[in-house]
């Protein structure tokens, strides 16, 4: 067995370990004989049984789908556009879902458990439509990136500007809603983010070596009978479906798109292949275990999972810098 | 030798500017043939032609007809059009840190299906192509840290995995020093398979190519033997430039030297000069 599949056997491994260590964590006292009877269905206190499969499992299986398709949304666009600085957030997305969502607040505000991720999963694709329209437009690809963060400013200058004239509690409750929380996820969430990171995950496998082809330049790409534009926009679309539809129910998780494809490429690949299954892996391990941090680490209270994320992933690429600079 | 393409009064204009007019000529199989001419003659753009790039042909701009099989090329899918032609650009960068081996796996991409893996057949390929270009124990290293003239034999090993019948190179000895460019175009040489290339150095395509293609300002100056496309006369006249023709005392091959007029100053005369 070679090194590659060993290390994804590991971390296969890990994800299964992690998902069900993170099941004990919670304020709710129930001990791991008390959890193994409620997995099991054998359960005697109705109590655990609801905090187990209506709170902790929905919560654990979104961290871990969430984790997933974040990293993987994260790689797609970097091999895509061959910037490894590519992340969904730079392409507006979060933007457009935070406009979403405040339209949503202040002009909807009986009906938010529906409204809100609807709203803010339109808001989202709305930003990728003119980031799409741009690149079209435009052609080149790094001036798409540009175009993207050019978008993700417009837009978050409207939702400021909407805020600053909106009614105090609907601003509150956007401003959390984006910073990212995972507490009021339910199980039905879980089964559309899954869904969606489905259709992402097999389209990419159908398509890893087109994807493959890019790496070395759009004209080499395409001497190997790869319809450039084609694919790279079906890329974009599917990236934005999948981060819409995972900050529509998570709100903003920043930096996981960014920093996980670049760990899966030192440790296991650059090509799609490896790139897609690793990011998947590892994007699942480390939401799984940031939303045990941001739950566990107050006592009555949870840190928001985006101001986490942000911090490990501002941190973790002042590491990057640092380590390029002592390597050259 | 049986004819691979044939190009029909191909013309291509750009904003009242012909890029290309009036192009004619076969292609036969296992013909080794080079494009040369000046800076803007449209090598490159007759290249793109000939490969249908970008689906130039269907392009308005774009008319007369080029025919791979005695079939225009335009009806061709851009899979079945990699399937015939393997391209190495001149140009091909990548951040990422691709090993040769994930550089030679494109090269299968045209012969695979959706979802597929390398099969044990693939890989036997991929180290039979590195072997004919003498980077076997490459499969490993990182393509970015090779030399110019490594990344040169390990696109054209990966040309030979896309099992095209015709490679086509666009300057491919560019930025190689000496040595490098002879490796590379005796590399290609020895593949017995039909090559077209556009080569700005004329000594090394005389010395490489069985015939050459001259083009200046779009059109198709000579087609012919070395000996016959580089007459001094036709050069002079394209290239600006006094021009002499002679054969090179150790290869055979027809070789051309240019010196400016204000400095009439041959070789031979340096060599006096100096006192050999």
């Amino acid at each position: 067995m070679n090194k590659v599949s060993t290390i994804l056997i590991v971390l296969v491994g890990l994800v299964l370990l992690s998902a069900m260590v993170a099941i004990t964590f919670g304020p709710a006292d129930i001990d791991s004989s008390q959890l193994m009877a409620c997995l099991v269905g054998n359960c005697q206190n109705p109590i655990a049984n609801v905090v187990i499969w209506q709170v902790r499992i929905p919560r654990v299986l979104v961290a871990l789908v969430a984790g997933m398709g974040l990293a993987i949304a994260g790689a797609i666009l970097q091999n895509t556009t061959r910037n490894p600085l590519a992340d969904p957030y730079l392409f507006g997305i979060v933007s457009g879902a935070g406009l979403g969502a405040t339209i949503a607040n202040i002009s909807l505000a009986d009906n938010l458990t529906i409204a809100l991720p609807l709203a803010a999963f339109l808001g989202a694709l709305f930003s990728v439509i003119i980031v799409v329209f741009i690149a079209k437009v435009l052609q080149r690809m790094e001036q798409l990136l540009l175009a993207g963060v050019a978008v993700s400013f417009m837009l978050a200058s409207i939702t400021q500007f909407i805020l600053y004239f909106g009614e105090p509690f609907a601003t509150n409750r956007v401003i959390f809603w984006l910073m990212g929380s995972l507490a009021r996820v339910e199980m039905s969430n879980f089964y559309v983010i899954a869904s969606v990171l489905l259709i992402a995950i097999v389209t990419v496998l159908a398509l890893h070596r087109q994807i493959d082809a890019l790496l070395l330049g759009d004209e080499s790409a395409a001497s190997l009978g790869v319809d450039v534009d084609k694919l790279r926009l079906l890329m974009l679309g599917l990236c934005a479906a999948l981060t819409a539809t995972i900050v529509a129910y998570c709100g903003g998780i920043g930096f996981v798109g960014l920093m996980i494809p670049h760990i899966v490429r030192q440790l296991i690949g650059v090509t799609t292949l490896k790139l897609i299954i690793g990011s998947a892996l590892i994007g699942a391990i480390f939401l799984i275990w940031v939303d045990v941090i941001a739950r566990s680490s107050l006592p009555h209270a949870e840190i928001p999972i985006g101001i986490i994320t942000s911090a490990l992933g501002s941190i973790f690429f002042l590491f990057i810098m640092y380590r390029s600079r002592a390597i050259t | 030798m049986s004819t691979l393409i044939n190009i029909f009064q191909l013309s291509w204009q750009v904003h009242n500017k012909a890029i290309l007019k009036n192009i004619n000529f076969n292609v036969c199989k296992g013909e080794v043939i080079g494009i040369i001419g000046p800076n803007g003659a449209g090598k490159t753009s007759l290249l793109r032609c000939l490969t249908n790039q970008g689906n130039i042909l269907a392009s308005t701009n774009v008319s007369g007809n080029v025919q791979l099989k005695n079939r225009p090329l335009a009806q061709f899918t851009a899979k079945e059009v990699a399937q015939h032609f393997a391209l190495v650009m001149q140009k091909n960068e990548t951040i990422f840190a691709l090993s040769v081996q994930d550089v030679m796996k494109m090269g299968l991409l045209p012969h695979k299906s959706l979802f597929s893996l390398d099969s044990d057949h693939d890989k036997a390929q991929i180290a039979l192509a590195l072997q004919k270009v003498g980077l076997s124990e490459a499969l490993h290293s990182h393509f970015n840290q090779l030399s110019g003239g490594e990344q040169q034999r390990v696109l054209i090993a990966r040309a030979l995995v896309q099992a095209s019948q015709i490679l086509v190179l666009d300057e491919p000895t560019n930025h190689l020093d000496v040595y490098y460019q002879h490796q590379v175009l005796q590399l290609v040489n020895k593949l017995n398979i039909t090559v077209i290339m556009t080569v700005h150095d004329l000594n090394l395509a005389s010395l490489y190519c069985q015939r050459l293609l001259l083009l200046d300002q779009g059109k198709l100056i000579c087609d012919g033997t070395p000996e016959e496309v580089l007459a001094p006369e036709k050069l002079s006249k394209i290239f600006g430039l006094p021009c002499q023709q002679s054969i090179d005392a150790i290869t055979g091959a027809t070789q051309v030297s240019f010196y400016l007029n204000d400095n009439k100053v041959q070789h031979s005369d340096l060599l006096e000069k100096v006192g050999e």
